[in-house]
């Protein structure tokens, strides 16, 4: 017999008892429908803390934070570690910066800001993309780049209430009104010298100023000034990257700084897929790493664990309904046994009929499974609807803009067709091979 | 055609250690030939029905070999000898056994389709062989909505419509009317006639048993001695 023609043969059959093969149907989608809406919240959360990690952070960065040594210390990252890194295949980029370790207060006229400042590799950071609004970069010692945010923080000197806008910038009638590209900006350093303290001036010339960041929350205030400069302000604290003294300390003896050590070391990936193999790499040559990956490992990790619980707890209901799969398949071989009989007294082959019970079983499991998965998707949809209004009406939170409750990834409904598949499958067998055995003397004299 | 040689069968009933063996059928041998209609009678509790049954391999012999076609079908497994069915046996029931919640038309078409035969093939087929037994209008009805002799044309046209070298029949006349009955009779004649068809009949009715060429009786699960030509 054909497939096609068992199929044919099948579909008639369930229709001698719609009611019953109906219920069946609405228990399996119910199941499936379970399975999915459960494992979605899943899903969606994950997606959710994904998105939210990725924002958050540029995916391609790699931060090494040192060299692990034999006896479990760390050192700063040097020279030769760069060249290392830059040897590993899909490596982009490796900045390298020093940071000042001190505030540095630059002003101009009645205008001053105090943010972070950096000595970097201008061609690492380029070929990692840094980019400039306006300028050029530095040439000369006394040269500056500042970051594209840094005009929007040099505000009044003057103590006002209201300084700042929500974004954290120097609202406009308190900022410096001019173009800062040419200007002579004063930064002064300080140290503890004896308990007193002291400040140094010097002064600088704003170059360039940095590209606006890619991404909307982030915020580049920074300043870049050139080693020269840095190597002023040591000899002036007496500190390395000019730290300021606590009142009880007292400054080293000799300053000690070693010119190829990297506070802040970052590697850029050519691609999202190629960190993991660089983080790999580098784990393997004693180097700690942090990178989106990292944290995206865990949070997958814990996520797959807690979707495979949800699956399987879906799967419970799937078996559940596998029971009214298997009632209605025992009803339809008992009440069909005189027809089975006659179809095997005529040369039916026991194989044939055990396949149009399992295709019955099959084909009941495959509806329900759909008509669960359109309606799971009906279900996830307005659940990420309406949630979100209900914890507004009942807390009075405005929840994150994205937050996904529940996702459906293709994944889902493909995992609950083959598990509900499986399980129809099975549950379908024992009536199935029942057919087989009917006695075709018993099943023509209506004993069965 | 079919050829039976030494055939022996027994029933076991009751629980195991309580049980009670009856022999039925005792060493029967005999030889259908081809295009021949051979008919066998006896009394009730004979072994006629025991002898069809183990010859449509709806049960096995204990002893003895069946042969049909050249094909020792005693030594057949349920499923080979269910191919063998489909392609060289028909089968007329006096109780027609027709799927009921099947109309004429796919009660007819029903071994085709398990033969796997295409649907266009099947339905052309199957129109035919409606027409030739004289229900082509009846073809939507179900048997439910059928006389007895409409029923047992439309379950000779399900036999038929494979085309098989052999039918086995039993009791074919045993719910029909004494017309109804005369014109199935001649419609048997004419198939063997027309088409080469063998018939091995089981009856216990005179007017059935004399359309045979030949006829075998069984009294007491044995062939009785001197076979009875008609």
């Amino acid at each position: 017999m054909k497939l096609g023609d068992q199929f044919r043969f099948v579909r008639q059959n369930m229709k001698k008892n719609k009611t019953r093969v109906f219920m069946t149907i609405l228990a399996t989608a119910m199941g499936c429908a379970f399975l999915i809406v459960l494992a979605s919240v899943g899903f969606g959360l994950q997606k959710s803390v994904v998105k939210e990690i990725t924002e958050q952070r540029i995916v391609t960065q790699i931060d090494v934070h040192g060299k692990e040594l034999k006896d479990g210390g760390f050192r700063p990252i040097t020279d030769k570690d760069i060249a290392t890194f830059e040897k590993i295949k899909d490596v982009k980029a490796v900045t390298r910066r020093n940071m000042l370790q001190q505030d540095g207060i630059y002003s101009i006229g009645r205008y001053q800001a105090g943010t972070e400042t950096y000595v970097t590799d201008f061609p690492s950071e380029v070929k990692a993309g840094f980019e400039l609004s306006a300028g050029h970069l530095p040439k000369a010692d006394n040269e500056i780049v500042v970051g594209y945010d840094f005009p929007f923080v040099l505000g009044t000197k003057e103590e006002v209430e209201d300084l700042y806008d929500n974004k954290g910038h120097v609202k406009k009638k308190y900022r410096y009104p001019e173009n800062l590209l040419g200007k002579e900006l004063s930064l002064t350093v300080k140290q503890l010298k004896k308990g007193k303290e002291e400040e140094k001036k010097l002064k600088l010339t704003v170059v360039g100023i940095g590209k606006k960041p890619t991404k909307d929350w982030m915020q580049d205030r920074s300043v870049f000034i050139s080693k020269k400069v840095l190597n002023e302000i040591e000899s002036f604290t007496k500190t390395p990257r000019g730290m300021l003294l606590g009142p009880n300390d007292s400054p080293p003896e000799k300053l000690n700084v070693k010119e190829d050590n990297y506070d802040e070391v970052k590697i850029y990936a050519k691609n999202m897929e190629a960190v993991q193999k660089i983080v790999d790499q580098l784990k393997d040559k004693n180097y700690p790493t942090y990178s989106v990956v990292n944290e995206l490992k865990e949070v997958n990790m814990m996520f797959t664990i807690a979707k495979a619980g949800l699956i399987f707890i879906g799967t419970i209901a799937i078996l559940i309904a596998s029971i009214g799969i298997y009632n209605t398949m025992t009803m339809a071989v008992t009440e069909r046994s005189p027809d089975i009989g006659i179809m095997k007294a005529i040369g039916a082959n026991p194989k044939t009929i055990k396949q149009i019970f399992l295709l019955e079983s099959s084909y009941i499991g495959l509806i329900g499974a759909c008509i669960g998965t359109a309606v799971s998707y009906g279900i996830s949809y307005a659940v990420n609807f309406i949630i979100p209004l209900i914890i507004k009406q009942a807390f009075g939170k405005e929840l994150p803009a994205g937050l996904t409750f529940s996702d459906i990834p293709l994944i889902l409904p493909i995992i609950c067709i083959v598990i509900c598949f499986a399980v129809t499958l099975l549950s379908g067998y024992r009536p199935a091979q029942r057919a087989t055995r009917v006695d075709v003397l018993k099943a023509m004299r209506r004993e069965v | 055609m079919i050829t039976i040689k030494n055939l022996s069968h027994e029933f076991v009933i009751g629980k195991k250690g309580r049980q009670t063996i009856i022999p039925v059928l005792k060493n029967i041998s005999f030889t259908v030939n081809e295009g021949e209609i051979v008919t066998i009678v006896g009394r009730s509790g004979s072994g006629k029905s025991t002898l069809l049954n183990l010859i449509s391999g709806f049960i096995r012999p204990k002893e003895g070999e069946i042969w049909m076609n050249g094909v020792k079908v005693s030594d057949l497994n349920e499923a080979k000898f269910a191919d063998f069915r489909i392609h060289h046996l028909g089968f007329i029931f006096q109780s027609f056994q027709l799927i009921p919640s099947m109309t004429a038309f796919q009660n007819v078409e029903l071994p085709l389709l398990l033969k796997g035969v295409s649907e266009r093939n099947r339905r052309q087929q199957t129109e035919e062989m409606l027409e030739r037994v004289g229900l082509l209008d009846y073809q939507d009805h179900y048997p439910g909505e059928l006389s007895g002799g409409q029923q047992q044309r439309v379950s000779i046209a399900r036999a038929l419509i494979v085309n098989p070298p052999i039918i086995l029949a039993d009791e074919p006349t045993g719910s029909l009317d004494s017309e109804t009955e005369a014109e199935l009779l001649e419609f048997i004649k004419d198939l063997n006639r027309d088409l080469g068809i063998t018939f091995l009949i089981i009856t216990h009715d005179e007017k059935v048993a004399e359309i045979g060429n030949r006829t075998i009786e069984l009294r007491d699960g044995q062939v009785v001695e001197g076979i009875v030509l008609a």
